[in-house]
């Protein structure tokens, strides 16, 4: 009979369990990178469908400090997914670089453990335990190219600013701790409904920490102005680990977000707003301003995903307006982004395949001749981050500016600052697309030939771009859920509300 | 089973892109073949739609419509429904297509399957658009027209071709986003006054209905039309927006060219006629004074600058301009001659436009030069094309006897019946005579040019299956122009609908809301354009193209 507790906490068991599989795996048989990936696979299926399995029925475990709800398994599932695929498109870049791939795999198994963590936290501690263990393998993955300059030059400045970041946060936990004298989620957002009800004044202290938190996370998810680590560790990192860091890490942060400004701070939503307004409009703009004038593709996907933080941060705006839509786009976003962020990176590490090939613009030339379907697919997941239907970006962007013209007043001039970058962002994606079909090959280098692991991969995240364009009814139950369980208000399913 | 069960509007919209997969599965030496095939077939299963179409039966202004739903949750649907107008349309679409894909067999070379497969899927859009009674499905069909042009221009277009389509897709992106904030906007104005149901808040039918009763708020009106309005105007393209149709068309190759002038244009508008006039009725007759303006200024200003255009091209993308000037006019002046004026100028300027670029295109081909100073007394050299061109120029200044002269007439009377600024428009027809006349004469007559001798044995005249893509088009010319009745019986009710819908509305007073918003918009249309000048900033795009023309750039 295992206690309820444990059987809570079986997925996170499962992760931790897999990593160290892996480890054995290797050290049994040194350098057999398909026994370590299949482990991997296996092991990620596994957790998958324990997830799956454990988020049937909600749960609180620990004396109420972790707890399984939709959004935890939503998340759970979302970053095992983009795990997964990180590891089925690393070999084409790191083996020609003779970078191990075993080890590669573990680190990012433990980053997934930590992201896993946040997502079940209902506790300060466990959210910042959480936080560092996702981040810390994080930096070792951005310095994972210990002989180029550019890995480790990106690493550190993603360790400084990442330490730097958490410690700010720390103390504001502690700030939060010490006035409510509590560092469970449920009884901070007790005490700050208090607050937002007038009863009690807003003490300075807490006030700090509050404004020490949102400092602290929105370095985490690269928000302006607090980016500029962002170009630098993602142009440095080894491509396949640049997609994993866009994408893994920012979910990661947002569910952090989710667990600690939608529940914690929930009751203080309206006094939040106007920061995440500002916020968003500011992220959003000033990414796609400096992507406009990059050269260098993977740098380029650097600031256009910080303006994908300002999209997503558009829904968390409107969920502080009264919408519980906007949480719901923020999650959809979330989903969408990261399978058609980690399909560009994809493509970029499967060209980088022949080492020595750099990722500029010039790489891309006369690829949609070279290698036709590379260049297709990178054309769909470029159109889809762009927002062009079809596709899941689509439908993403357009949920969340949903939310926003709902929620009305502000939110509808964000809607349209959303709607001007998402025409402005057009120019930089379309300009790789211009490379790859409107420019003759700048080398005759034959085509490569790619792993049916990369081929497979790239057709899952297709698939995905496309399904959740074409048809998103399902992912929208799945997210309306997960939005439900954190809700301040009583939720309607969503499909009720269709029927007349 | 019975043919009329079948759902074949799906399938007229469809066909093209089983055409996609049969273009990219078959060897390469059958692909112009295969895409031919598919799109004669689908201009035939149009024209059975055509056929089918019963004007004026009572009650039912669409017909063949097909629904399901989509994304239940939003209450979108996927709605088709064919109504005159779309009827009309859905044709031109389909035969142009067939004419653009026989049209680019021999000049183009390279990629030929990209090429077939981009068009036939910018031929699911085009109908899609023509055929959504949905207002989600719409855009997504008005979004996927986007990028097959963008690549149809930036592969295969001329010297200049990705300045020209990288302008393209930012202007017509800047407006359809903000027209996504708009539908969105509208479907949740529908939902909170329906107690939060979202059935029905995307279609077509139940939000015109509910524009009827006056629904929507004076502020939702205003802001929803002016980003209705502004996507639609910079595809149509209406003046101030129409900056990037002359790099577009001039950059475009011919075949790109002809569907731009052709079909793209009417996307936007019949996307006027269709969605923005009858979903806000006050607001669109709040702004109908502003858009005659601009209409006038358009049929002017296309026409002078087309005067003085030294590259063929250009010079009919600018009376392109000027001509679909009067398509806006005859619409926002809401009498019965002008919207039909207004609808039949829309097929005609595709038929005459469209047949115009195929000759730009034929004498392209032999010269690779577009500037008309250098070419002259093709009267001798190509004596068929001199004739054929002859006919589209005419008909192009408004000959009567031939349909422009129809629809710009029409267009005319109606804009009397409200204001004498038609004499204005009137003028222009003068100004038309004089760049067309002009132009052909230079071209045409005279002596024959060095240039056009330096070419020799290339200056051959247009082949059989040259002539054969513009027989279509000059029979129809002729056809409509004789007995314009058969395009105004199947579009009467469209007519109608649009008069209707405007009949019970009031011009909404122009008070802060109305104000602000309009002020607020233009701000966003002024930080676009700057935007514009910042990211394209070594370019100035000046209208006039100076001395050497746009060929040379």
């Amino acid at each position: 009979m295992i206690s309820a507790d444990v059987v809570a906490i079986l997925p996170l068991i499962a992760a931790v369990l897999t990593a160290a599989a892996i480890l054995v795996v290797d050290i049994a048989w040194p350098g057999r990178d398909p026994i370590a990936i299949g482990t991997a696979l296996v092991g990620l299926a596994i957790t998958a469908v324990v997830t799956i399995a454990v988020g049937v029925n909600d749960a609180t475990a620990f004396g109420g400090s972790y707890k399984v709800d939709a959004l935890t398994t939503f998340l759970d599932v979302l970053f095992i997914t983009v795990v997964a695929m990180t590891v089925v498109f690393a070999p084409d870049y790191l083996l020609p670089r003779s970078l191990p791939i075993a080890e590669f795999a573990v680190v990012l198994v433990f980053a997934m453990t930590g992201a896993m963590l946040i997502a079940g936290s209902a506790d300060l501690l466990l959210l910042f335990l959480g936080l560092e263990l996702m981040v810390l393998p994080g930096y070792l993955l951005a310095g994972y190219h210990k002989t180029d300059g550019y890995s480790t030059e990106g690493a550190i400045k993603y360790f400084l600013l990442g330490s730097f970041s958490s410690a700010i946060f720390l103390f504001g936990l502690a700030f939060v701790w010490g006035l409510t004298g509590t560092t469970r989620i449920a009884g901070i957002a007790e005490s700050l409904a208090a607050v937002a009800a007038g009863t009690t004044p807003l003490s300075a202290g807490l006030a700090m920490g509050l404004a020490f938190l949102t400092t602290g996370v929105a370095f985490k998810i690269a928000a302006v102005p607090f980016h500029y680590w962002t170009p630098d560790a993602y142009q440095g990192s080894p491509t396949p680990i640049t997609g994993y860091l866009s994408v893994g890490p920012k979910v990661g942060a947002f569910a952090l977000i989710l667990r600690l400004f939608v529940e914690a701070l929930g009751p203080l939503a309206e006094w939040w707003l106007p920061v995440m307004i500002v916020l968003a409009a500011l992220t959003m703009t000033l990414g796609n301003l400096v992507a406009l004038t990059q050269d260098n593709v993977k740098r380029m996907l650097g600031y256009s995903s910080i303006a994908h933080t300002g999209y997503m941060l558009v829904g968390l705006a409107a969920y502080a307006a009264g919408e519980l839509r906007g949480l719901e786009g923020l999650l959809y976003y979330g989903a969408a982004y990261a399978f058609m962020n980690l399909g560009a990176f994809a493509v970029i590490a499967a060209l980088q395949k022949r080492a020595g090939v750099t990722s500029s613009l010039s790489t891309f030339a006369g690829l949609g001749r070279r290698e036709p379907l590379l260049g297709v697919l990178m054309t769909l997941f470029l159109l889809s981050l762009t927002g062009i239907p079809p596709t899941a970006g689509f439908f993403a962007k357009a949920y969340v500016i949903l939310a926003a013209v709902q929620a009305g007043g502000w939110l509808t001039v964000l809607a349209v600052i959303a709607m001007l970058n998402a025409a402005a962002a057009a120019f930089y994606y379309l300009r790789v697309v211009v490379y790859m079909f409107m420019r003759d090959p700048a080398s005759d280098a034959p085509a490569l030939r790619h792993g049916a692991l990369m081929w497979g991969g790239l057709a899952a995240a297709t698939v995905l771009t496309i399904l959740f364009g074409l048809i998103p009814t399902p992912l929208l139950e799945i997210v309306n859920q997960a939005a439900c369980a954190i809700a301040a208000d009583p939720c309607v399913a969503a499909a009720a509300q269709a029927i007349p | 089973m019975n043919v009329t069960d079948l759902p074949i509007l799906s399938i007229v919209t469809f066909l093209p892109l089983v055409g996609v997969f049969a273009v990219a599965l078959f060897p390469a030496t059958y692909t112009r073949q295969v895409a031919l095939g598919f799109a004669l077939v689908t201009w035939v299963v149009s024209l059975l739609v055509l056929v089918g179409y019963l004007p004026g039966r009572p009650g039912e202004q669409f017909q063949y419509v097909e629904q399901a739903d989509w994304i239940p949750i939003f209450g979108i649907q996927y709605r088709l429904g064919v109504d005159g107008l779309s009827a009309a349309l859905v044709v031109l679409t389909t035969t142009l297509t067939w004419i653009s894909i026989l049209a680019s067999w021999k000049p183009i070379q390279t990629r030929i399957k990209e090429y077939m497969i981009s068009f036939l899927v910018l031929e699911v859009g085009m109908i899609g658009v023509f055929l959504a009674l949905d207002l989600f499905l719409f855009y997504i069909f008005w979004e996927v027209v986007l990028v097959p042009m963008y690549l149809i221009i930036g592969i295969w277009g001329g010297a200049d071709r990705i300045y020209a389509t990288i302008k393209f897709v930012l202007y017509t992106l800047v407006g359809s986003l903000l027209m996504l904030i708009a539908i969105l906007a509208t479907a949740f104005a529908y939902q909170a006054a329906h107690g939060g149901s979202w059935v029905g808040a995307f279609d077509f039918h139940t939000l015109r209905d509910f524009a009827a009763t006056g629904g929507f708020s004076p502020a939702l009106q205003v802001g929803a039309f002016l980003a209705f309005f502004l996507a639609f105007a910079i595809k149509v393209p209406m003046f101030p927006f129409h900056t990037w149709l002359p790099d577009a068309h001039t950059e475009a190759p011919t075949a790109g060219s002809v569907i731009l002038a052709a079909i793209m244009l009417k996307l936007g508008a019949y996307g006027l006629i269709r969605f923005a006039v009858p979903l806000f009725p006050d607001a669109a007759l709040t702004f109908a004074p502003v858009i005659i303006v601009l209409s006038l200024i358009a049929i002017i200003y296309g026409a002078i600058v087309a005067l003085v255009q030294p590259d063929l091209k250009r010079l009919v993308a600018y009376s392109s301009v000027s001509h679909m000037g009067f398509v806006t006019l005859g619409l926002f002046v809401f009498t019965e001659q002008g919207v039909q004026g207004s609808i039949l100028q829309m097929v005609n300027h595709g038929l005459i436009t469209g047949g115009l670029f195929l000759l730009v295109g034929v004498l392209y081909e032999r010269t690779h030069d577009r500037t008309i100073a250098k070419i002259s007394g093709l009267a001798g050299r190509m004596p068929v094309w001199a004739a054929v061109f002859g006919f589209f120029v005419f008909a192009s200044g408004g000959l009567p006897g031939l349909s422009g002269f129809v629809g710009e007439f029409l267009t005319m009377v109606g804009t009397f019946a409200v204001s004498p600024a038609a004499a204005i428009a009137a003028l222009v027809m003068i100004l038309a005579a004089g760049y067309l006349l002009y132009m052909y004469g230079r071209l045409v007559f005279g002596e024959v040019s060095d240039f056009v001798t330096g070419l020799g044995d290339h200056m051959t005249d247009m082949g059989p299956v040259e002539v054969l893509t513009l027989v279509p088009l000059a029979t129809l010319i002729v056809v409509f122009g004789i007995q314009p009745g058969l395009v105004l019986d199947l579009i009467r009710g469209t007519v109608d609908d649009t008069l209707r819908s405007v009949s019970g509305a009031a011009a909404l007073p122009v008070g802060n809301e109305v104000v602000l918003i309009g002020l607020g918009l233009l701000v966003v249309a002024v930080l676009a354009r700057v935007g514009w000048a910042l990211a394209a900033g070594r370019r100035t795009t000046t209208d006039v193209a100076i001395s050497d023309g746009g060929a040379a750039r």
